[in-house]
C-alpha cells in the first residue's frame, strides 16, 4: 500500500473532528473521501497534506512516516476548492512556482510549465492573470500547478463544487483521465456521491469524524454497511418493521421478503431504493418472479421530473417513494390509482433498528 | 453727590420712557472686549483689575479673551480687521508695533487718556500705539534644592556641572533674543544693532550643556518639575511659581544686569466702544489697578504712584538697584534683526548641542 | 407613444441629475468655504511680504518666494522633512506590519478586540501621548533611569531626532495598522497554504506571496503616514527640543512666533507640493502593483 493512514485523530479541546481513522490505498489508486459537511473529510485531507497537524496516529507515504514533516517537505500536490491561484502572478508563474521551489533550471521550468499547460488544454494562456480566466480554466490551472511538481500524492479538496453542473461532469472525467494516464495516487474529497461513484476506485464514507464504510462504489451502493451510508449514497425509503418467526418481515397485513433474517419479534429497519420498485396496476396478473415482494398501495402523488417519474404511494399507513424512468409509451398512474409495489427480495436492505441514528 | 443722584434720576426717567428701544442699545454700548494673555495672567488680571473696574463701573461689562501669545493676539486682530470684535488689547510692545504699521490700533493721546501723564517716561514708547501697562524682565531661574548658594551671575549657565540640566527658549522666542543681547554684552560684543557675533560665539560654548531649546510645556514647568536645574524666564511669572513652590524654583537678576519686557495696552482701530475702552485703559493705568496687579502678579507698575508692599517690591523688577542693572534695549530695533539672530542661533548655537 | 416615452426618459434622467446635484450641493458648499477659499487665501498671502518687525505689506510681490527658494536653509529643512517623514514611515511600517498581519489572521471576537486595541490610542489626544513619551524618555524619565540603574550613562533619548522618531512612530502606528488591515483584502491564508504545499518555506511564503499581495495596503499606509508625519508639528515641537527644524514646525514658528505670515504661507504652499509629489508617487506605484 502506498499511502497508509493509521488511527488518525484530530482534537481541538473537546471537539474531535476526526478520530480512529484508518485506511490505505495503493499506487495509482483514486480514493474518494465522501461524507456530509462536517464529517471530517477535509480535516483528514489537510492532515495528509500537513496543513493541519494530527493529534495522534500516523500517515505513511511509500514506507516513510510523514506525520511530523512540515507541508513544504511532503511533496504533495493539493488542489483547493477555491483553486487558491496566486492573483499577483501570471498563469505560467503560478504553475512554475512549485518548480522554482525545487530549484530547477529556467529552461527546465519553462519546458515543464508548457507541457503541464498543454496537458490541461490551456497552452496559450500562460501570460494571463488568474482573474482573467473562467472558473473552469482556473480549475485546470490549479490542476496543472498541483501536478507539475510530480507529487507523490495528489490531494483534491472538493475540486468541482464551484463549477456549474455541465462543466462539472466534463472536468470530473478529465481529472479521472489525467489521473489514470499519470497513474497518480489520488485522494479526492467530495460531498457529492455521484461524483465519487463516477471516478473513484474506492470510497471511504465518513460520518462524524469516523469511517463508516470503505469499499468500491458498487459495494458502497449495493451493500451499504450502515443506514447512514445507504441514505447518503442515494435516495432510499426507510420503514420500521419487525421480524416474523418465518424469516419474513411483518408489514401491516402483509410481509416483506429479504435475503437476510433476524430474530423473531425484534425491530428491523427496512430500506428500499425507489427506482428498484416497480409499480403495477392492482388487478394486473403479470408474471410474478420467485422471491419478489408484492405490496398493495394507493398512488397519492405524482411528480414529473423529466427523465423520471416520482410516485408517492401509500401502503399500510407508510409513504413509499417509487421512481420509474419515463418511457415514450408513458403508462403513468394517477393519484388514487390502486397499485402493487414490486421488488426483488435481494433489493430489500435490512439493518438492526439500533443502527438507525 | 446731589448732582449725581439727580442725573441718575433723569437718566432713569429717560430710560423708562425709551425703554423698549434703548435697553438693548445701551447694553451693547457698555460691553467691551479685552484681549490679553491666558493662564495665570488672565486669572490674576481678572481678579485684580477687570472685576474691580466692573464693580466701579456697573454699566460697563468687560469680556476677557485669553490669548496664548502676543503674536496670536495680533493674528486675531488681523483676521478681524474688517469688523473688530476686540476693543482693547494688552501685548508685547514689539508685537504691538508690528500691528501699528498695519493700522490695527488707534494711537491714544494724553488728551484722550490723561492718566498717561502720571506714567513713568519709559512707559511712553516711541512708535508704540499705546502706553506700557506692565514692566517685566528676563531672569535666571534655578532650582534652589540643587544650589547651596543662589547663583549670582549669568556665567552659572556655562558651568559644566549643569550639563543636560539647562533649558533655554531659543529665538525666535523673545527669551532667547534677550539672552543673546545679555551674552553679547558679557562677551564685550558692543552695540547689538551692529553685530551680536561675539554673543553668539559665547552662546555656542553654552550649547553642549543644554538639554532642550524648546522646553515643554514651558520653561517654568521644566524647572518646577525637576527636568532641569537652570533656565531663563520672565521675572513676574517666575515669582508666582516661586511663591507657590519656593524650594523648587527661584529667580535671580544676575550681576551683569538683564533686559526688560514691556506690555502695552492698546485701543483697537474700529472699536465701537471707544469711550468705554478708554475708561478701562484709564483704570488699568491708574494708581489703584497698578498697585493691586503688582501685588498679585509681580509685574512692575508703569504708574510710579502705585503703592507697593515691601515684599512685592522685592519680587518685582522695580527695585532701584535692579533698574540700575537693566540693559537698555530698543525692542523695535531687535525685532528687525530677529530673523538674522534666529538664523545665527541655528547655525552656530543649536548645531553645537 | 414612442416619442412621449423618450421625453419621459430624458425628463427622468434630467431629474436624476438634479437630485444628484442637490445631494452634492451641501458638501460642495462646505468644501468651497472650508477648503478652497482658505487655500486660495493662503496662496494669495504667499505673494505678499512682511517687514522685518512682522507687519504685512499690502503690495503683491514675489519677494517672499524669492527669498524662500533662494535660501539654502529652507532647502535643508525640506530635505530633513522628507527624510524624517520617510524614516518615520519606514519604522512605523516595520513595527505595524507584523501586528497587522497577526490581527488580520484572527477571526471573531479575538479579531475585534485586537483591532480595537490597535486603534484605541487614537482615543487619547496626540498631545497627551507625546507627554507620555516625555515622561518615559526624558532626562529624569523611566528609561534613562533604568539605563542608569544598570550602570550605564543614558544617551539623550529626547529633544533630538530620535525622540521625534519614537513619538511620531507611536502616534502614527494606529493609522498604519488600519491602512494595512484595509489593504489586506487579497491576502487569503489559503494562498499561503497553497504555496506551502508547493514547497515554499515560511519565509519564502512571506516574500513571494504575503508581501506582494499586501503591497496595496503598504502603499496606502505609507502615503497616509508620510503625509501625517510631514504635516504634524505638535509632537515634533514637543520632542525635538528645538533641535529639529521641519517644514511644519517652521510654518508654526513663522506664523505664530515671528508673525511672518507671507513666509508661513509660502512654506505651506511648498509643503502642498511635497504632498502632491507623494500622491503622484503613490498613484504611479499603485499602478505598477496592480
Amino acid at each position: 500500500m502506498y499511502l497508509k493512514v493509521e488511527s488518525l485523530e484530530k482534537r481541538y479541546g473537546h471537539l474531535v473532528p476526526v478520530s480512529g481513522l484508518s485506511f490505505s490505498l495503493g499506487q495509482g489508486e483514486l480514493l474518494g473521501l465522501l461524507g456530509p459537511s462536517g464529517c471530517g473529510k477535509t480535516t483528514t485531507l489537510r492532515m495528509i497534506s500537513g496543513l493541519i497537524h494530527a493529534t495522534s496516529g500516523k500517515i505513511i507515504v511509500g514506507g516513510h512516516d510523514v506525520t511530523h514533516l512540515p507541508t513544504y517537505r511532503r511533496n504533495m500536490g493539493v488542489m483547493f476548492q477555491s483553486y487558491a491561484l496566486f492573483p499577483h502572478m501570471t498563469i505560467a508563474e503560478n504553475v512554475a512556482f512549485g518548480l522554482e521551489m525545487r530549484k530547477l533550471s529556467k529552461a527546465d521550468i519553462a519546458q515543464r510549465v508548457s507541457s503541464a499547460l498543454s496537458m490541461v488544454r490551456l497552452p496559450a494562456l500562460g501570460n494571463r492573470k488568474p482573474l482573467q480566466l473562467s472558473g473552469g480554466q482556473q480549475q485546470r490551472v490549479a490542476l496543472a500547478r498541483a501536478l507539475v511538481i510530480e507529487p507523490d500524492i495528489l490531494l483534491l479538496d472538493e475540486p468541482l463544487s464551484n463549477l456549474d453542473a455541465k462543466l462539472r461532469d466534463e472536468m470530473r472525467n478529465e481529472i479521472r483521465e489525467i489521473q489514470q494516464r499519470l497513474r497518480m495516487t489520488t485522494v479526492f474529497v467530495t460531498h457529492d456521491q455521484t461524483e465519487a461513484m463516477a471516478i473513484c476506485d474506492r470510497i471511504v464514507v465518513m460520518n462524524r469524524g469516523k469511517l463508516e464504510q470503505i469499499g468500491t462504489p458498487h459495494e458502497i451502493y449495493e451493500r451499504p454497511s450502515t443506514p447512514m451510508v445507504a441514505d447518503f449514497v442515494g435516495r432510499i425509503n426507510r420503514i420500521r418493521c419487525r421480524w416474523r418467526d418465518d424469516g419474513a418481515i411483518a408489514f401491516g397485513h402483509t410481509a416483506i421478503g429479504a435475503v437476510s433474517t433476524g430474530p423473531a419479534g425484534s425491530e428491523v429497519l427496512v430500506m428500499v431504493r425507489p427506482h428498484r420498485i416497480e409499480l403495477r396496476s392492482a388487478g394486473a396478473k403479470a408474471g410474478r418472479a420467485e422471491g419478489e415482494n408484492t405490496i398493495p398501495g394507493t398512488v397519492r402523488q405524482v411528480t414529473y421530473i423529466g427523465d423520471s417519474l416520482q410516485y408517492a404511494v401509500e401502503s399500510e399507513g407508510e409513504k413509499i417513494m417509487v421512481e420509474q424512468a419515463t418511457t415514450s409509451a408513458g403508462d403513468t398512474y394517477k393519484p388514487g390509482d390502486a397499485v402493487t409495489l414490486n421488488w426483488r427480495a435481494r433489493d430489500t436492505l435490512t439493518f438492526a433498528a439500533e443502527a438507525d441514528v | 453727590m446731589n448732582d449725581l443722584t439727580r442725573r441718575n434720576a433723569l437718566r432713569l426717567a429717560a430710560a423708562g420712557l425709551a425703554m423698549p428701544w434703548v435697553t438693548k442699545a445701551q447694553a451693547q454700548e457698555r460691553k467691551i472686549t479685552l484681549a490679553a494673555y491666558t493662564g495665570m495672567f488672565e486669572d490674576l488680571y481678572k481678579k485684580t483689575v477687570v472685576e474691580p473696574f466692573m464693580k466701579a463701573n456697573p454699566s460697563i461689562k468687560v469680556n476677557y479673551v485669553g490669548m496664548p501669545t502676543s503674536a496670536q493676539n495680533l493674528g486675531t486682530l488681523r483676521a478681524q480687521k474688517a469688523s473688530p470684535q476686540v476693543d482693547v488689547c494688552i501685548m508685547d510692545v514689539t508685537v504691538a508695533k508690528a500691528g501699528a504699521n498695519e493700522s490695527l490700533y488707534k494711537t491714544v493721546t494724553t488728551e484722550q487718556l490723561p492718566v498717561m501723564k502720571q506714567l513713568t517716561p519709559s512707559a511712553l514708547i516711541e512708535g508704540a500705539p499705546g502706553p506700557a501697562v506692565t514692566f517685566d524682565m528676563i531672569v535666571l531661574m534655578y532650582a534652589p534644592q540643587k544650589f547651596q548658594d543662589a547663583p549670582t551671575s549669568w556665567k552659572e549657565l556655562w558651568n559644566a556641572k549643569h550639563k543636560n540640566r539647562i533649558a533655554i527658549d531659543a529665538p525666535p522666542n523673545l527669551l532667547g533674543l534677550g539672552l543673546t543681547l545679555i551674552a553679547n554684552k558679557m562677551a564685550g560684543g558692543g552695540d547689538y544693532r551692529q553685530s551680536v557675533a561675539k554673543g553668539i560665539e559665547l552662546l555656542g560654548d553654552l550649547a553642549p550643556l543644554v538639554q532642550t531649546w524648546e522646553p515643554k510645556p514651558d520653561c517654568y514647568a521644566a524647572v518646577t518639575n525637576g527636568a532641569v536645574d537652570l533656565s531663563i524666564g520672565y521675572n513676574a511669572r517666575t515669582q508666582i511659581s516661586s511663591k507657590q513652590t519656593p524650594d523648587r524654583i527661584a529667580a535671580v537678576i544676575p550681576e551683569q544686569g538683564s533686559v526688560a519686557q514691556i506690555n502695552t495696552i492698546n485701543l483697537v482701530n474700529g472699536s465701537s466702544q471707544t469711550e468705554a475702552a478708554l475708561q478701562f485703559m484709564s483704570y488699568a493705568l491708574s494708581q489703584e489697578a497698578q498697585s493691586t496687579f503688582t501685588e498679585a502678579a509681580y509685574y512692575s507698575p508703569t504708574n510710579p504712584n502705585a503703592s507697593i508692599s515691601a515684599d512685592a517690591r522685592q519680587r518685582t523688577a522695580a527695585t532701584p538697584e535692579k533698574i540700575a542693572k537693566m540693559i537698555d534695549v530698543d525692542w523695535i530695533a531687535v525685532a528687525k534683526i530677529r530673523d538674522a539672530i534666529t538664523e545665527q542661533w541655528r547655525r552656530n548655537v543649536i548645531s553645537r548641542s | 407613444m414612442k416619442d412621449s416615452a423618450a421625453v419621459d426618459q430624458s425628463n427622468s434622467s434630467r431629474r436624476a441629475a438634479g437630485v444628484v446635484f442637490g445631494l452634492l450641493l451641501p458638501i460642495l458648499i462646505v468644501n468651497i468655504i472650508a477648503f478652497v477659499v482658505p487655500v486660495l487665501n493662503l496662496a494669495a498671502m504667499s505673494f505678499r511680504s512682511a517687514t522685518a518687525i512682522g507687519s504685512l505689506d499690502e503690495a503683491l510681490t514675489l519677494s517672499t518666494w524669492q527669498s524662500l527658494l533662494g535660501d539654502t536653509f529652507y532647502w535643508s529643512i525640506l530635505w530633513r522633512t522628507v527624510w524624517m517623514g520617510a524614516l518615520i514611515t519606514a519604522v512605523t511600517l516595520l513595527l505595524s506590519y507584523p501586528l497587522a498581519l497577526f490581527v488580520s489572521r484572527r477571526s471573531g471576537w479575538v479579531k475585534t478586540v485586537l483591532v480595537v486595541a490597535c486603534i484605541s490610542p487614537l482615543l487619547i489626544s496626540a498631545v497627551v501621548r507625546t507627554y507620555g513619551w516625555m515622561v518615559i524618555l526624558g532626562n529624569q524619565g523611566f528609561l534613562p533611569a533604568l539605563i542608569r540603574a544598570s550602570g550605564f550613562t543614558p544617551p539623550r533619548l529626547i529633544n533630538n531626532e530620535f525622540g521625534v522618531l519614537v513619538g511620531m512612530t507611536e502616534i502614527l502606528m494606529p493609522y498604519m495598522i488600519l491602512s494595512l488591515l484595509s489593504g489586506f483584502g487579497r491576502l487569503d491564508p489559503i494562498l499561503d497554504q497553497a504555496a506551502e504545499t508547493l514547497g515554499a518555506r515560511p519565509l519564502t511564503v512571506l516574500r513571494r506571496i504575503v508581501l506582494p499581495l499586501s503591497l496595496p495596503g503598504i502603499l496606502l499606509g505609507c502615503l497616509l503616514c508620510f503625509v501625517l508625519a510631514v504635516s504634524s508639528f505638535i509632537t515634533p515641537k514637543m520632542l525635538a527640543g528645538g533641535r529639529v527644524s521641519l517644514l511644519a514646525t517652521e510654518i508654526y514658528d513663522q506664523a505664530i512666533v515671528t508673525l511672518n505670515w507671507p513666509l508661513a504661507a509660502c512654506l505651506s504652499v511648498f509643503i502642498l507640493f511635497v504632498f502632491g509629489a507623494a500622491l503622484l508617487a503613490y498613484g504611479q506605484l499603485s499602478k505598477i502593483v496592480d
